[in-house]
C-alpha cells in the first residue's frame, strides 16, 4: 500500500534513467543519508563509530572496487587487499615526502598509484580468463606485500614495515575525533559510490558487462576488450587504493604490509559474494554483514556459554563464514542485494500475498 | 463538402520528384471505378514524360474485394512504367494487411506509414540513396576474392570470390558445413583468411579485426544468439551504439552533464528501433528471460543500433514458425527501405531466400558452386544436385 | 656445484610433494569440472584426523584406514551439501563454493582436533641424508624425500591406469566433459562424484601424511594448496602427468630461485637488504609468464570458442 508506483509516470527518458525512479525510494534514501550524516555522529558511541561504522564504510568501498572488477567485468581477482596496501603506503609516502600535500589529494593520488599497479597486473587478463586470472591476481597479492616488506623505503625505514598514518587535516581543521573521522569517511565513500553507480549504468558499465557475458560478441560490436578490461582493473584498483588509504588514516592509524594479506582479500571477496555480485548496494550490505558477523557470533557464544564445545567456538568464525558462502551460493547467488529486491517486490504487493 | 475530382487528387511536386495521389475517403466499389481513376493517373504521368516517386494516401479509403485485384494490377503497371518507388500513408489495419500480403506475394516493399511526414522522410531517404548509388557505382561495395580459410588441416573455405551490391539483399546458401558462417566471420573480421582479399567500400584489405569492421559500419547477428544475457533489452541495444558514444569515463562518472545528454540522445535513437521492431513491452526485461524468437529480434535490434552500412545476418529465421518468419521477412525488407542498409544473410528456408534476395551465392564444401539472381540459381543443375533437390 | 645439485634435487623432490597435492585437484577437475579450492583444507583435515586418531592410541596402519574412512564421509557430505544443489551452475560459482568449503573444513578440522601443532613420524623413514650417496658424491639427499617421491610415483601410476583403463575411469572422464550428456547416457552422476572426491580424499590423506611428517601438522598446511595452483597452470588442469611435471618444475625453480636470484639481484643492483623470501611469489609469477605463452599448460587441452 505504501510502496505503490501508481501515479508515478515517467514522461521523459531523463526521468526513466534516474538512479531511484520510484519516489518512495528517493524518500527512503534521503532519510537514510540524513540519519547517517546527522543523527549517528551525535548519538553513536565511540565503539560503534570506530569499530563498526568506519570499517564497514571502508570495506564497502573496497567491495565496490572488487565488484566492478569481478561482478561487472567478470574478471576474478584475489588480490584486492594488495591494492589496498598500495593505496595505504602511497598515501603515507605522499604525505611524508611532499610538503604541504592536502590529504584528499593524497588519497586521490594513492588511488591513482593503485590503479597503475592494477593495470600492470591486469595485463594478463588480455590473454587469460576465469580462475587462471585468479592465479595472476594471487601473484599480485604475494608480490606486492613482499615488495612493501622488503624495500624499507616504503615504510620510511621503520622496522618490520609498520607505518603510522599522519594526522588528517583539511583546510586547517583537524579530523581527530571519531565523529570527525566517521563523517569524513562517510562523505568520501558516498561520493565515490555515486561515481561508481554512474559509471556502471553508462557506456563503460555496459562494456564491462558485455565483456563479462560474451567477449567475442562484444568485440564484434566494436567494444575493445583490452581497453575495457584494463579500465576495469584500473578503476577497481583505484577504489581499493582509496579504501586502503582510508584504512590507514581514519581507521587503524597504524598498518603493516602483512595486514593486507590473502585473508583480507578473501574477506572482501566474501563481501561481494554475500552482498551480491554486480551490485553497488550489495557491496554495502556485504560489508556490513561481514563486519557485524564476528561480533554477533561473539555475543552468541557468550550467551550460549558452556553449551558449545571449546574447539568449535574458537573456530566458529571460519565454519560460519564457509557455511554462509556455500549457503548463499546455493540459495541466492545474487546475494543480499537480490534478497533486498525481492523484499521490495513483496512490499509493493503488501498487504496482498500476490 | 465539395467532392474532389480525380484530377484534383493528383498533384506533382517537382522539387522532390514526387507525384502525390490522394485516395483518402474514396470508395472503389468495382473495377470500373478503379480503371477510371488510374486512367487519369496514367494520362497525367504520360504527359510529363519522366519517372516519379509515388506518394499515395490511403486514409479512409475503401476498396471492395472485387476491385482489389484490378487495383493492384493497375498500380503495378503504373509503377513499372513511370515509378521510381512508392510510399504509402494511412490505411486501415485491414488495408495494410492486404497490402502487406500482396507485397509478400509479389515481392514489392509495402512501405506503409502513419503520417504523411513519416512517408516524406522515407521518400527523402530513397531519393538520397538513389543519388548515392548513382554517384558511387564505381566504388565496390563488398567484394571478396580468392578467400582461403583453413583451421589446421581442415579447409573451411577454398578460393571463394563474389561481389554484392549496395542496397541489395544477398544470400549465401548451401548445405551444413559448407562454410557459410565462416564466410560471414571472414567478412566481419572474426576469422582471418590465410589468402584472399576483402574489398569494402572501395578499400581492399587482407584481414581486419572485428572492432575495425564494426567501426567501418559492418554489423551482424549470430547463429546461436550472442546477446549479453545479464543485461536488459535496452542495455543490449545501447551497447550497439557504443562506437558512437564519445564521452570518456570521467565524464561518465560525473554523469550529469555531457554524459547524460549523450545517454538521452542515444536512448531516443534506440527507442526508434524498439518501435520499429515492436519490442516496447520487453524493454526492461533481462534478455536471458526472453523466448527464443524475441531474443533473435533483440539481437537484430542491437545490430541495427549501430546504424550499419552492411548487415550480416546468420540464419535469422532459424527455429521460427511461419508467422515469426513472415515478421522477420517484413523487418528485413523494411530495414533495407527505411535505413538503406545492405544485407547479406545466411538462410536455409528456400522460400524466404528466393522471395527476398536480389542475389544468391551458393557454397558447398567450402567452394562456390554458383551465384546469380534467385531464378538463375534455382534452375542451375549443379545447385539442384548439391543442395536443392528437384526444383519445386 | 655440489651445492647446486643438492638444491636441485631437494627442489625436485619437494616438487613431487606439490604434485601430490596437485593430483587431487586434477582428479576432481577431470571428473567434475570443479576447481576444488578446498583441496588444501582437505589435506589439512586428513592429516589432522590421522594424527588425532593416532593420539587416541590407535596404531599407524589402522589409523590410516580410519582416516581414509573419515575422508570418504567428507566426500559424501560434500557431494550432498555442496555439489548436488549447485549442479548446473557456472564454473566460477562452484569455485567460490569450494572457497567456502575450504574455510568450513579448516574450521571443522581445528574445531574437532584442536589447533596445536603436531609432529608426525613415519616409522622407519627419517629425514636424514642417504649415507652411500653422501659418501660417493657429497650430495645430501633426504631419505624421507626419496620415500615421498616413491609413494607419489606409485600413486600417479595407479591413478593414471585407473583413469585410462577402467570403466569407472572412462565414466569419470565423460562426466568431466559434459554433466548433462553423461546423465543422458545413464552415468550415475552422484555416485561418480562421491567416488572422485573420496579418491581425492585419499590423495589428500597421503599428501597430508607426507607434508605433515616433513613440516609438522599445522594450519600452514592449507597454504600448500595455494602452491599447487602454479603447478596446475604449468602442467595443465586436466593432466595427471602434467601435475607431476609441473610439480617438478615449480619445486626446482622455487628452491633454485630462492637460493640464487636474491644474491644475483642484490649484487647487480647494489641493494643492501636481503631479498630473501621470494619463494612466496616466485612460482606465481612464473606461472603467470607461462600463462601468457601457453595458456592451457604443457599438457592441458586447448579450448576453442565456437562463434
Amino acid at each position: 500500500m505504501l510502496y505503490r508506483e501508481a501515479g508515478q509516470f515517467k514522461t521523459s527518458y531523463k526521468e526513466d534513467q534516474q538512479i531511484f525512479p520510484i519516489r518512495q525510494d528517493r524518500i527512503v534514501i534521503a532519510l537514510i543519508l540524513a540519519f547517517f550524516f546527522l543523527v549517528v555522529p551525535n548519538f553513536a558511541s565511540q565503539y560503534w563509530l570506530q569499530g563498526i561504522l568506519i570499517p564497514t564504510l571502508i570495506f564497502a568501498l573496497a567491495a565496490i572496487g572488487l565488484n566492478i572488477l569481478t561482478g561487472y567485468a567478470g574478471q576474478l581477482s584475489l588480490g584486492s587487499a594488495a591494492f589496498m596496501a598500495v593505496g595505504a603506503f602511497a598515501a603515507y609516502n605522499f604525505m611524508l615526502r611532499v610538503p604541504g600535500m592536502p590529504i584528499l589529494a593524497a588519497f586521490v593520488l594513492a588511488g591513482l598509484c593503485a590503479a597503475a599497479v592494477g593495470m600492470v597486473f591486469g595485463l594478463p587478463s588480455l590473454r587469460i580468463k576465469g580462475f587462471y586470472l585468479a592465479v595472476a591476481t594471487l601473484a599480485a597479492q604475494f608480490f606486492i606485500v613482499w615488495v612493501l616488506t622488503k624495500f624499507p623505503w616504503f615504510s620510511n625505514h621503520s622496522s618490520s614495515g609498520v607505518i603510522t598514518a599522519q594526522k588528517v587535516e583539511i583546510l586547517g581543521y583537524a579530523f581527530e575525533s571519531p565523529e570527525a573521522k566517521y563523517l569524513l569517511t562517510l562523505a568520501v565513500v558516498c561520493a565515490f559510490a555515486l561515481l561508481a553507480k554512474n559509471m556502471v549504468r553508462s557506456t563503460l558499465g555496459r562494456s564491462w558487462m558485455a565483456i563479462r557475458d560474451m567477449d567475442v560478441a562484444a568485440e564484434v560490436i566494436g567494444i575493445r576488450p583490452m581497453h575495457t578490461k584494463l579500465m576495469a582493473f584500473a578503476v577497481s584498483s583505484f577504489y581499493c587504493g582509496v579504501a586502503g588509504a582510508l584504512y590507514a588514516f581514519t581507521y587503524l592509524g597504524t598498518v603493516e604490509p602483512e595486514g593486507f594479506n590473502l585473508d583480507l582479500s578473501f574477506k572482501i571477496l566474501f563481501m561481494v559474494i554475500i552482498g551480491g555480485v554486480g551490485s553497488i548496494l550489495g557491496s554495502f550490505l556485504g560489508a556490513a554483514f561481514i563486519v557485524l558477523l564476528p561480533i554477533f557470533l561473539n555475543v552468541a557464544m557468550h550467551m550460549l556459554g558452556s553449551l558449545v564445545p571449546q574447539g568449535i567456538s574458537s573456530n566458529l568464525e571460519l565454519i560460519v563464514f564457509g557455511g554462509l558462502i556455500i549457503f548463499f551460493l546455493i540459495v541466492e547467488p545474487h546475494g543480499l542485494a537480490r534478497l533486498w529486491q525481492i523484499g521490495k517486490e513483496k512490499l509493493r504487493l503488501w498487504p496482498f500475498p500476490h | 463538402m465539395k467532392q474532389r475530382t480525380h484530377s484534383e487528387r493528383i498533384s506533382f511536386h517537382d522539387s522532390i520528384v514526387t507525384m502525390e495521389v490522394d485516395f483518402s475517403s474514396l470508395t472503389f466499389t468495382d473495377t470500373v471505378a478503379v480503371d477510371t481513376f488510374y486512367d487519369e493517373v496514367e494520362r497525367r504521368l504520360a504527359a510529363t514524360n519522366k519517372r516519379w516517386y509515388f506518394l499515395v494516401n490511403y486514409t479512409d479509403c475503401v476498396i471492395a474485394p472485387e476491385a482489389w485485384d484490378r487495383f493492384a494490377e493497375r498500380g503495378k503497371i503504373a509503377n513499372v512504367d513511370y515509378g521510381l518507388g512508392t510510399v504509402r500513408v494511412g490505411a486501415t489495419s485491414q488495408t495494410r494487411e492486404t497490402i502487406r500480403q500482396r507485397a509478400g506475394l509479389e515481392s514489392f516493399r509495402a512501405n506503409i506509414y502513419d503520417t504523411r511526414d513519416q512517408a516524406l522522410l522515407v521518400l527523402g531517404e530513397m531519393r538520397k540513396r538513389r543519388r548515392e548509388s548513382e554517384t558511387a557505382t564505381e566504388e565496390t561495395f563488398l567484394r571478396v576474392e580468392g578467400i582461403n580459410l583453413r583451421f589446421g588441416g581442415v579447409k573451411a573455405i577454398t578460393g571463394v570470390s563474389f561481389e554484392i551490391k549496395r542496397g541489395e539483399i544477398s544470400s549465401i546458401i548451401g548445405p551444413n558445413g559448407a562454410g557459410k558462417s565462416s564466410m560471414l566471420n571472414v567478412i566481419n573480421g572474426v576469422y582471418h583468411p590465410q589468402e584472399g582479399t576483402i574489398t569494402f567500400l572501395g578499400k581492399a584489405r587482407h584481414q581486419m579485426h572485428p572492432h575495425q569492421a564494426a567501426a567501418q559500419g559492418i554489423a551482424r547477428t549470430f547463429q546461436n544468439i550472442a546477446l549479453f544475457k545479464g543485461m536488459t533489452v535496452l542495455d543490449n541495444l545501447m551497447t550497439g551504439r557504443n562506437l558512437k558514444m564519445k564521452c570518456n569515463f570521467l565524464q561518465q562518472a560525473f554523469y550529469w552533464g555531457p554524459a547524460q545528454r549523450e545517454e538521452l540522445e542515444h536512448r531516443k535513437k534506440i527507442e526508434e528501433i524498439v518501435d520499429f521492431l515492436e519490442i516496447e513491452h520487453i524493454r526492461k526485461t533481462p534478455v536471458g528471460r526472453l523466448p527464443y524468437g524475441l531474443q533473435k529480434r533483440v539481437e537484430l535490434g542491437r545490430a541495427l543500433a549501430a546504424e550499419p552500412t552492411l548487415l550480416l545476418l546468420d540464419e535469422p529465421m532459424a527455429g521460427m514458425n511461419v508467422e515469426e518468419k513472415q515478421d522477420m521477412c517484413r523487418f528485413i525488407l523494411d530495414i533495407v527501405d527505411q535505413f538503406g542498409t545492405t544485407i547479406l544473410l545466411i538462410e536455409h528456408d528456400m522460400g524466404v531466400v528466393m522471395d527476398i534476395s536480389d542475389f544468391v551465392v551458393v557454397l558447398d564444401h567450402g567452394e562456390k558452386i554458383a551465384d546469380g539472381t534467385a531464378d538463375e540459381v534455382r534452375s542451375d543443375p549443379t545447385v539442384i544436385r548439391a543442395y536443392l533437390g528437384t526444383a519445386h | 656445484m655440489q651445492f647446486f645439485f643438492e638444491v636441485l634435487i631437494g627442489g625436485l623432490l619437494s616438487g613431487v610433494m606439490y604434485s601430490l597435492v596437485a593430483l587431487g585437484f586434477v582428479l576432481i577437475y577431470k571428473a567434475s569440472g570443479v576447481f576444488n579450492f578446498a583441496q588444501g583444507a582437505m589435506v589439512f583435515f586428513a592429516a589432522l584426523t590421522f594424527v588425532g586418531i593416532m593420539e587416541l592410541g590407535v596404531p599407524f596402519g589402522f589409523a590410516l584406514i580410519l582416516a581414509f574412512g573419515a575422508m570418504i564421509l567428507l566426500a559424501i557430505a560434500t557431494e550432498r551439501i555442496v555439489l548436488r544443489p549447485l549442479v548446473n551452475q557456472p564454473q566460477i560459482t562452484l569455485f567460490m563454493a569450494t572457497i567456502g568449503l575450504a574455510f568450513l573444513v579448516e574450521g571443522l578440522a581445528q574445531g574437532i582436533w584442536g589447533a596445536s601443532v603436531r609432529g608426525l613420524e613415519i616409522p622407519g623413514i627419517q629425514d636424514e641424508p642417504l649415507e652411500w650417496m653422501m659418501e660417493a658424491t657429497g650430495i645430501g639427499v633426504s631419505k624421507f624425500d626419496l620415500f615421498a617421491a616413491g609413494v607419489s610415483a606409485v600413486l600417479v601410476v595407479v591413478l593414471a591406469i585407473f583413469f585410462n583403463k577402467t570403466r569407472v575411469g572412462r565414466a569419470l572422464r565423460a562426466v568431466a566433459d559434459d554433466h548433462q550428456a553423461a546423465l543422458a547416457i545413464g552415468i550415475p552422476l552422484q555416485d561418480i562424484w562421491r567416488i572422485v572426491w573420496a579418491v581425492a580424499g585419499l590423495v589428500a590423506l597421503v599428501a597430508g601424511v607426507m607434508w605433515g611428517a616433513r613440516n609438522g601438522v599445522q594450519f600452514s598446511l592449507t597454504f600448500v594448496a595455494l602452491k599447487a595452483l602454479p603447478v596446475l597452470i604449468i602442467g595443465g588442469f586436466t593432466s595427471i602427468p602434467g601435475a607431476i611435471v609441473g610439480g617438478l618444475i615449480i619445486g626446482a625453480s622455487e628452491k633454485l630461485g630462492e637460493i640464487y636470484i636474491p644474491p644475483f639481484v642484490q649484487n647487480s643492483f647494489g641493494i643492501e637488504t636481503s631479498l630473501g623470501g621470494i619463494e612466496g611469489w616466485f612460482p606465481y609469477v612464473m606461472a603467470l609468464l607461462f600463462l601468457l605463452v601457453r595458456p592451457e599448460g604443457l599438457f592441458g587441452e586447448r579450448h576453442i570458442d565456437r562463434v
